[in-house]
């Protein structure tokens, strides 16, 4: 299932960046336009990616202050560390199922709204964020522009945590606290599934 | 007496309709309406420049509307001043690496908070701009057409620094710096202007990775 | 230096007899090359000006048809840099080889293009004049390279929409390279600061400016272009006056009845926008379409100009950046300044066309 899901997404997202790219495409800027249009689609057209990231605003939110807010801030730099990793060719051990375990870790954490100490929190973050960095800074070097492909990949990431964030306020009210652990759920079960494809590949 | 998102509105408006069709149709405006319009839009199709300048004004921003505003004169000097100085002498350029240097120490400063607190506020922020700006005008200087005008070039360059930086100044220092702050949401602020700090230092990092790789030539 | 230009005119045409008036004249032609080439130089440098701009960039290629699909051509106006270098593409059936164009049973009917249209060729109008029927004109530029030729017959609605990018895009590029209308408008908004007052200003120019230019179009007002422009400057060396004075707490005419001013002065810039569209050499038939077109345009890209001026100076204010007391005349004398200069160029270049 997910994987059809996966495909439709990055079909979605091709049309997109066949919309964006269309005023572009002719122009002598097709790199820079192409750039950002393949680093903004990266983190979103890939399922992973995209709940972990939401995960991540999620369970800050749950956390409250000052999880709430040193998380995207500091996360994209951790990640910028992986990216760097990946841009260099730096190998880290299996990628693909550390992402897929961070989707389920996190997802499980928001929800059973797990209360970890924040530093236990900040450094299991760190590690999943060096991951998901070191997947779009292996694509870097193959982008038509590098810095647009960087900008667009930073600026999807944080509307990524914005909308996670967002969606957290939401554990204000009983109704929406039961609704973020229902999100969290699923994307623990998402992360379960890209878990075992990946372990059935090896 | 109006909310500040409602305030901040305008200029936001305006610096969209400023940069859209700048980033697809740069060189048919560029064709059609001469040199001037040529300098102008040059920096604004071009990444480094953009990620920089939003970098200055942010970190401008965030230093509060006293220091800000000086920006708006120092900056069409500066680029003026980088133009002259790759002109002439063919200095100022540095490079991709120099500006993801910059893009990361601008960025930290402003992730962090730091430049707010600091004695030295003043010196940094002379340091910071002067930095951006000339090295914005010598690489836009450098990537001028050899035909071109450079007086035209450099006068429309200098226009669009001034009118893209005052208008992001005022964006920025009316969501930092509401002028009637009724709902506490200074710590909310504050940290928006944090998060964009730790992107653009983001950006910087992997750039700078990228350009010490085509450096080392791996 | 116009007192040393008309000085030197009399001297010329006194007869050349005596040694001291041979020293004068040469004296005197010292002075008016002097100031020639200070205003050549100055003029066309340092800001863009939109006659100088349209006036050498122009190409006008006839092409005449002289049997059934067989066109001669021939450029009536050759664009500045010479006419080799032109990348000209007919539709598919044409073959082309200038002077010649073969186009077989089909004619001239399709899409036409020149490839290399940009840095020093911002337009070319193409003529057909077929056997039988209507000649037809189709002006290229950059931003829209390609026209499509159609079928004898009388203008449709379908050609005069086809004009519609064409004109607007030129109208759009006249008004931002026109400094100078750009320049009386951001006095205009000086004065009037803002509001409804600024609305109807705005309003006023427009409708001056449409009235003249359309006057102008048809041929019902005629202005020579030297004068006009000299005018035009002066009309902002006006306004700067006008600035002044309000900042001495004297409201001058602009900041009491400002519509008036506007309307009065749009009406003469109205006559510059015509000759603009003059120099394309549009048929009578097309006139009104183009016209509208070129109008629209012209009111987008000054729209904008406002709009832009307005954000400026929101956010001016927002930063609390404004001039200190002691530089509150710099704007209206930095627009006097640069006005007065225009003025006198223009000036000049009247009274050496004479």
């Amino acid at each position: 299932m997910n994987i059809r899901l996966r495909q439709s997404l990055q079909r979605g997202g091709a049309l997109v960046a066949l919309i964006l790219a269309q005023g572009a495409a002719a122009h002598e800027q097709a790199g820079v336009a192409g750039g950002l249009v393949s680093g903004f689609l990266h983190p979103i057209t890939g399922l992973d990616h995209l709940v972990a990231m939401v995960a991540v605003g999620l369970w800050g939110a749950q956390l409250g202050a000052p999880a709430l807010w040193v998380l995207p801030v500091t996360f994209p730099l951790v990640m910028a560390l992986g990216g760097v990793l990946g841009v260099l060719g730096v190998p880290l051990p299996m990628p693909e199922l550390v992402i897929a375990l961070s989707a389920l870790v996190l997802g499980g954490a928001v929800a059973v709204r797990l209360r970890a100490p924040f530093g236990v929190a900040a450094l299991l973050v760190a590690v999943f964020a060096v991951f998901h960095g070191h997947a779009h800074g292996v694509e870097l070097p193959k982008a038509a522009n590098p810095l647009a492909y960087g900008i667009g990949f930073v600026l999807a990431t944080g509307l990524l945590h914005g909308c996670g964030i967002t969606l957290g306020l939401l554990t204000r009210w009983p109704q929406g606290d039961r609704l973020v652990r229902a999100l969290g759920a699923a994307i623990a079960l998402l992360g379960t599934d890209f878990l075992a494809t990946g372990l059935r590949m090896l | 007496m109006t909310p500040p998102t409602m305030t901040a509105r305008p200029w936001l408006l305006a610096l969209v309709l400023l940069l859209a069709p700048g980033l697809a149709e740069a060189h048919i405006i560029a064709a059609r309406l001469g040199d001037f319009y040529t300098g102008a839009l040059h920096p604004l199709t071009d990444p480094q420049d953009i990620v920089l300048w939003l970098a200055l004004a942010l970190f401008a921003g965030s230093l509060g509307p006293g220091r800000a505003r000086w920006l708006v004169l120092l900056m069409p000097l500066g680029l003026l001043a980088g133009f002259l100085l790759q002109v002439t002498l063919g200095i100022g350029q540095i490079g991709a690496l120099g500006a993801a240097g910059l893009m990361v120490g601008l960025g930290l400063l402003l992730a962090s908070g730091l430049a707010t607190g600091l004695a030295a506020g003043n010196r940094l922020f002379g340091g910071a701009v002067l930095l951006v700006t000339a090295t914005s005008g010598a690489s836009n200087a450098a990537g001028m057409a050899p035909e071109a005008n450079a007086t035209l070039f450099a006068a429309g360059l200098a226009s669009a620094g001034y009118v893209v930086i005052t208008l992001l100044l005022a964006a920025i220092v009316a969501l930092r710096w509401p002028s009637t702050d009724t709902s506490g949401t200074a710590g909310w602020r504050a940290i928006v202007l944090r998060v964009c700090g730790s992107w653009i230092a983001a950006i910087g990092l992997m750039i700078g990775g990228f350009a010490l790789k085509s450096l080392a030539g791996v | 230096m116009t007192r040393a230009l008309m000085s030197s005119a009399l001297m010329t045409s006194a007869p050349v007899t005596s040694a001291p008036v041979i020293k004068g004249t040469r004296r005197a032609w010292r002075w008016l090359a002097l100031a020639l080439a200070l205003t050549l130089l100055a003029l066309p440098g340092l800001l863009p000006m939109p006659a100088s701009a349209h006036e050498t960039s122009l190409g006008v290629l006839e092409l005449r048809e002289v049997r059934q699909g067989a066109y001669m051509g021939r450029w009536t106006m050759e664009p500045a840099f010479g006419t080799a270098r032109i990348d000209l593409r007919l539709p598919r059936q044409c073959f082309v080889q200038l002077p010649q164009v073969l186009c077989g049973k089909q004619g001239l009917v399709g899409p036409i293009t020149v490839g290399n249209l940009g840095a020093n060729m911002s337009a070319v109008m193409i003529r057909i004049l077929p056997m039988t029927g209507e000649p037809h004109s189709y002006t290229l530029t950059s931003a829209n390279p390609v026209a499509t030729v159609m079928a004898a017959g009388a203008p449709t609605l379908g050609t005069w929409l086809d004009l519609a990018p064409t004109y607007i895009n030129y109208g759009i590029d006249h008004i931002l390279l026109g400094a100078d209308h750009l320049l009386f408008v951001l006095g205009l908004i000086w004065i009037v600061r803002g509001g409804w007052r600024l609305a109807k200003t705005i309003t006023a120019f427009t409708i001056g400016h449409s009235l003249a230019l359309a006057a102008a179009a048809f041929g019902l007002i005629g202005v020579a272009e030297r004068p006009l422009n000299a005018c035009i400057a002066l009309s902002i060396v006006f306004v700067a006056v006008e600035m002044v004075k309000d900042l001495r707490g004297q409201p001058g005419l602009t900041a009491r009845y400002p519509w008036a001013v506007a309307g009065a002065f749009g009406l003469v810039h109205g006559i510059g926008f015509a000759s603009a569209l003059a120099n394309l050499g549009l048929e009578r038939n097309l006139l009104p379409p183009a016209l509208l077109f070129f109008n629209i345009g012209v009111e987008i890209g000054q729209l904008g100009f406002v709009l832009l001026v307005l954000a400026l100076i929101a956010a001016h204010r927002r930063l609390g950046a404004v001039l200190p007391a002691w530089g509150a005349v710099l704007p209206a004398y930095a627009i006097g300044t640069v006005s007065s200069f225009w003025f006198l160029g223009r000036l000049l270049r009247m009274l050496a066309a004479t």
